[in-house]
């Protein structure tokens, strides 16, 4: 083990965070990084980057559609397994023996998994887009992050789009959007695997980007805050239109309309 | 006919489709990353699947069903036109080479990160060698000890350990730009 004055090795560290070290080597470690502040800081560099892999891997999720049908079929072949243990007579009893009364409920229990797959999988599909938004949100906030096109004009950036999504949508005029709001310019994205219009507006002195893409492509994300960012969403005919920024709800709701109330003109 | 008490489960208690449906989020995005390929992935888990109901009978209840499933995940992986692709990529195997990794790395304070950018994160860990990659996210996203890892891909539990760490160097590596962005 260590002494005070030889530093953690990466394994060790690794294995302190992933909580693999027996008690006593938990302790040594303990004790090493009371004492030295490198280690420490080393320590929570690998805890953080292991929170941040964990988040970032599970983004990969399978599709709702994709979940029902491995469901289905699990439930299709799977119920008349016998357990590892299970006396392959008592099985087969059992199937003659079962009272009628029970495959009601044995339907309903099947029932309520389903349903419950299918609830976690529209919740968790809705945090996931949600957290897809926000990361993209925040990627346009660096400085660095210039807009794919970079304009206040309407007659500018809607024709940009035209060839690179498979839809189209309209802007309004300056004059009809809400007070201290300006186009500022628009990338071309990506909402799941579909192309979508991420429209970035300044309203004040905040950042707020504006998600245009197909409903029938998008799931609708819960309007919701996260980090200080808020979420919300609407509808015009088949587009919908998700804000997110650091602005009051209502100012999100106000840019939305405004979105909104020309789409009818599309 | 019997009593329902002599139908109860053994004490493991639970059937194959008690333990695999929970399960089955956990498999098509461990699948996902493997193929790379929704099409791949789904019929990677399909099979998997209908691989682990045959052979239930070989699980020990009480043992980890998580484990013993992804064991057969992975090697019916090991079996696509993918897997054995990618067998033919020659990668350094798990040597000495953390410290030469570590080295290049951002110094402790520069490590601290803000990483909120998940997107990144995301494609950081595509970039990773599938071997790396895999270990990691066994760890990290499934949350399995080293000694089941081990297990899944039939390697000594150093090489899991090295492994880790090289893929967690190669990813800090990776995300230097990003230390520490918050705006």
């Amino acid at each position: 083990m260590n002494t005070a004055t030889e530093h953690l090795q990466p394994g060790q560290i690794d294995a302190f965070a992933d909580r693999e070290l027996s008690p006593e080597q938990a302790r040594a470690v303990q004790q090493h990084l009371a004492a030295c502040h490198p280690c420490s800081l080393q320590l929570l560099a690998t805890i953080e980057l292991k929170q941040a892999a964990a988040e970032a891997g599970r983004r990969l999720s399978p599709s709702p559609a994709m979940l029902a049908r491995l469901a289905a079929q699990l439930h299709q072949n799977a119920p008349a397994k016998p357990l590892p243990d299970a006396k392959p007579q008592a099985k087969r009893v059992l199937s003659f023996a079962r009272p009628n009364f029970l495959w009601p409920a044995l339907t309903a229990a099947l029932l309520l998994i389903a349903i419950s797959l299918t609830t976690w999988s529209v919740r968790h599909t809705r945090n996931t887009l949600s957290a897809e938004l926000l990361d993209q949100h925040l990627a346009t906030l660096s400085p660095a992050a210039t807009p794919q096109v970079l304009s206040t004009d309407r007659h500018t950036v809607k024709p940009w789009f035209e060839g690179k999504l498979p839809f189209s949508f309209n802007l309004p005029e300056p004059a009809s959007l809400p007070a201290g709001t300006t186009l500022k310019g628009a990338d071309l994205t990506y909402i799941g695997d579909h192309p979508a219009a991420q429209l970035l507006f300044t309203v004040g002195k905040h950042q707020v980007s504006v998600f245009v893409a197909q409903q029938s492509s998008s799931a609708a994300p819960a309007d919701s805050t996260r980090s200080g960012f808020t979420l919300r969403s609407t509808t015009a005919g088949d587009l919908r239109l998700i804000a997110v920024g650091d602005v009051d709800p209502p100012q999100l709701d106000r840019l939305l309309s405004s979105l909104v109330s020309v789409q009818s003109a599309h | 006919m019997i009593s329902s008490s002599t139908i109860a489960e053994p004490a493991s208690g639970a059937s194959f489709e008690q333990l695999a449906l929970p399960l089955l989020p956990s498999l098509l995005r461990h699948a996902l990353w493997l193929t790379q390929n929704e099409a791949e992935a789904e019929d990677l888990a399909q099979e998997a699947l209908s691989k682990a109901l045959r052979a239930f009978d070989s699980f020990t209840p009480g043992t980890n069903f998580k484990a013993w499933i992804f064991r057969i995940l992975r090697n019916t992986f090991l079996t696509t036109r993918t897997a054995i692709a990618a067998t033919r990529t020659t990668f350094l195997e798990d040597s000495e080479e953390i410290e030469a990794a570590t080295s290049t790395s951002p110094t402790p304070e520069e490590t601290v990160l803000q990483l909120d950018n998940a997107a990144a994160v995301q494609h950081a860990l595509a970039q990773l060698p599938p071997h790396l990659r895999d270990c990691l996210l066994l760890c990290d996203v499934e949350e399995l000890k080293y000694k089941e890892i081990a297990g899944i891909l039939d390697l000594p539990i150093g090489t899991v350990m090295s492994r880790i760490s090289r893929a967690r160097a190669a990813l800090r590596a990776q995300l230097q730009p990003h230390f520490g962005g918050r705006q």
